[in-house]
């Protein structure tokens, strides 16, 4: 009788957990600006627990339709994403922006496979390029969660710098800091930023195909300059003031100074990845991983400046 | 039912005192393979004090750094032996430090998975110390051509060196880099080509410190390592398996 009810345990427990919890992103949108709404991903790292909702993705009802910027890391998250949508207006979707080439923003295109997709051309280069593989390594960091997902890489290069829809009037502004081809959308209308990864706010940024730390600076720079209400970034927090900025300046200063002494000193890479994290960064989540990362990145370069 | 478990928890108990002097603390499921390969029924102990820094997870499988660190066996070691349990070619290094060469060195390695890393250090008594840690990673280092093979630009600078010397407190530190394709004969139509010597040596001709480098060193190989005195002039030496043999005043 024990025993019979052990097996019963051993086999029912995990088939049980396997199928309690039916994979869903719970997706909510925040209403930020008139008519402009952002769905926030959590701090973390991709996870089979988030499933890799940990992005910031937004829409603008301009009143002509929808403008839909970036798609989420999944076929999953994008269709929940358009559902989102579709709940929140009647108005159809008219075009889906991809800020940039990184999983986590485009490969929730299936979901929107009969509207436009746009970015800039070196995106949709990269993503034709890179595309299959970023899906692949996000099957093994998420894995189910990805489900039936594909790269569908943007239809439409941008040629614009500017677009107008219904009432509102953006400007799409080219930058490569973060990933050699970054696209920040400028909302004229309402006065919000969505940043893409050129900001992480609260949230290490990540450096995999930054042309450079001096660059990646020198536009944020360009980012100061605009004179916006409301700064959406690529990931964390959405704020109105300028702290992002100068958040993303210090941490960017503070790694090149780093990488660039310890080359000086000689030091080897498994020696860079152990120093400590300055303190003043101590409350933005995840800078002991990605610096380790951003090492692995970058360190060779300033290795090669120093013999 | 509960018989059972009592005999559960007395067999565990006892495979755990049969196992306790040799258990792998890393769980590698071919340590014993592993140990029969590198050092066959020599007496070993797993040692703390051997140090194996590797990154949390290898960023780019095919340049992850690692450093051997055996400082606190020094003056008493015959050989450093270095592998990765998990990889097609397991063997990364040999390492001969004299007594005038801190025993510790940093290089970056390939690997094809995530892996226990290992450093065995052979002391002059007859004993293997083991350390070593585990390194995750995504894969496919091993089996990914080289970045040369794609571009020629190796071909006329094989063998180019950079030298540094950096000033420590005690001490001073040599890093190096040069050009070399490395390849692991693991991809198709690409031949094993690898640097398998290194030796420093002092200006009146000792060898003060000797190397036997393998495929899963990366390309391009930037080595680093310490040694006692700084005033000292040094050079280096190295043969990859073509015969090719590369030396410069360090």
């Amino acid at each position: 009788m024990m025993k019979k009810y052990l097996l019963l345990i051993l086999f029912v427990i995990p088939s049980l957990s396997a199928m309690s919890a039916p994979l869903s992103y719970q997706l909510t949108a925040e209403l930020v600006a008139e008519n402009t709404w952002v769905l926030q991903g959590k701090l973390e790292d991709f996870s089979k627990r988030n499933g890799g909702n940990i992005v910031n993705t937004g829409f603008i009802v301009t009143g002509e339709g929808v403008i839909v910027i970036d798609t989420g890391p999944s076929l999953r998250y994008g269709k929940a994403m358009r559902a989102l949508i579709e709940s929140k207006t009647s108005q159809p979707i008219r075009m889906v922006f991809n800020t940039h080439h990184h999983p986590d923003h485009f490969l929730g295109n299936q979901a929107f496979d009969d509207i436009p997709i746009y970015s800039l051309p070196q995106t949709q280069k990269y993503i034709k390029l890179h595309g299959d593989a970023f899906a692949e390594n996000m099957y093994r960091l998420v894995g189910d969660w990805m489900r039936s997902t594909e790269s569908l890489p943007p239809t439409k290069a941008l040629e614009s710098s500017d677009i107008t829809l219904g009432k509102h009037k953006l400007k799409l502004l080219s930058f490569t800091g973060h990933s050699g081809s970054d696209l920040v959308i400028y909302d004229e209308t309402t006065g919000v930023l969505f940043a893409s990864d050129m900001v992480f706010y609260q949230r290490a940024l990540t450096t995999p195909h930054t042309p450079g730390i001096d660059i990646w600076r020198g536009e944020i720079k360009r980012l100061k300059q605009i004179s916006y209400k409301l700064l959406v970034p690529g990931h964390g927090p959405i704020v109105s003031d300028q702290k992002p900025l100068k958040q993303m300046d210090e941490y960017l200063a503070w790694l090149d100074l780093t990488l660039q002494t310890s080359a000086e000193q000689g030091l080897s890479m498994t020696e860079v990845i152990q120093i400590p994290i300055a303190e003043k960064f101590s409350d933005i989540a995840l800078t002991r991983r990605e610096f380790a990362r951003t090492v692995a990145h970058l360190y060779p370069h300033y290795e090669e400046a120093a013999f | 039912m509960k018989k059972s478990i009592a005999a559960l928890t007395l067999s565990a108990a006892l495979s755990n005192f049969t196992h306790a002097s040799s258990a792998d603390p890393l769980e590698s499921p071919l340590w014993d393979y592993m140990r029969d390969q590198f050092i066959g029924n020599d007496k070993y102990v797993f040692d703390e004090r051997i140090k194996v820094d590797v990154p949390e997870f290898a960023e780019d499988p095919t340049q992850v750094p690692i450093t051997v660190n055996a400082e606190a066996l020094s003056g008493q070691i015959e050989r450093i032996v270095t592998w990765a349990d998990l990889n097609p070619i397991q063997h990364i290094f040999t390492y001969f430090p004299h007594e005038q060469i801190v025993p510790r060195v940093s290089l970056r390695i390939k690997v094809q998975q995530g892996t226990a890393v290992r450093a065995a250090v052979l002391t002059k008594s007859g004993v293997w110390h083991i350390g070593g840690s585990y390194l995750d990673a995504a894969g496919g280092g091993c089996t990914t051509p080289s970045a040369a093979a794609a571009n020629p630009y190796w071909e006329s600078h094989l063998g180019e060196m950079k030298t540094k010397f950096f000033p420590r407190q005690s001490g001073g530190r040599y890093k190096l880099k040069i050009i070399h394709p490395m390849d692991t004969g693991l991809v198709d139509s690409i031949p094993e080509f690898y640097i398998e010597s290194v030796i420093v040596k002092t200006s009146s001709g000792d060898n003060l410190a000797s190397m036997q480098l393998y495929p899963p060193v990366s390309e391009n190989p930037v080595i680093t390592f310490d040694v006692r005195n700084p005033d000292q002039k040094h050079t280096i030496w190295m043969r990859d398996n073509g015969g090719n043999e590369f030396e410069q005043a360090l």
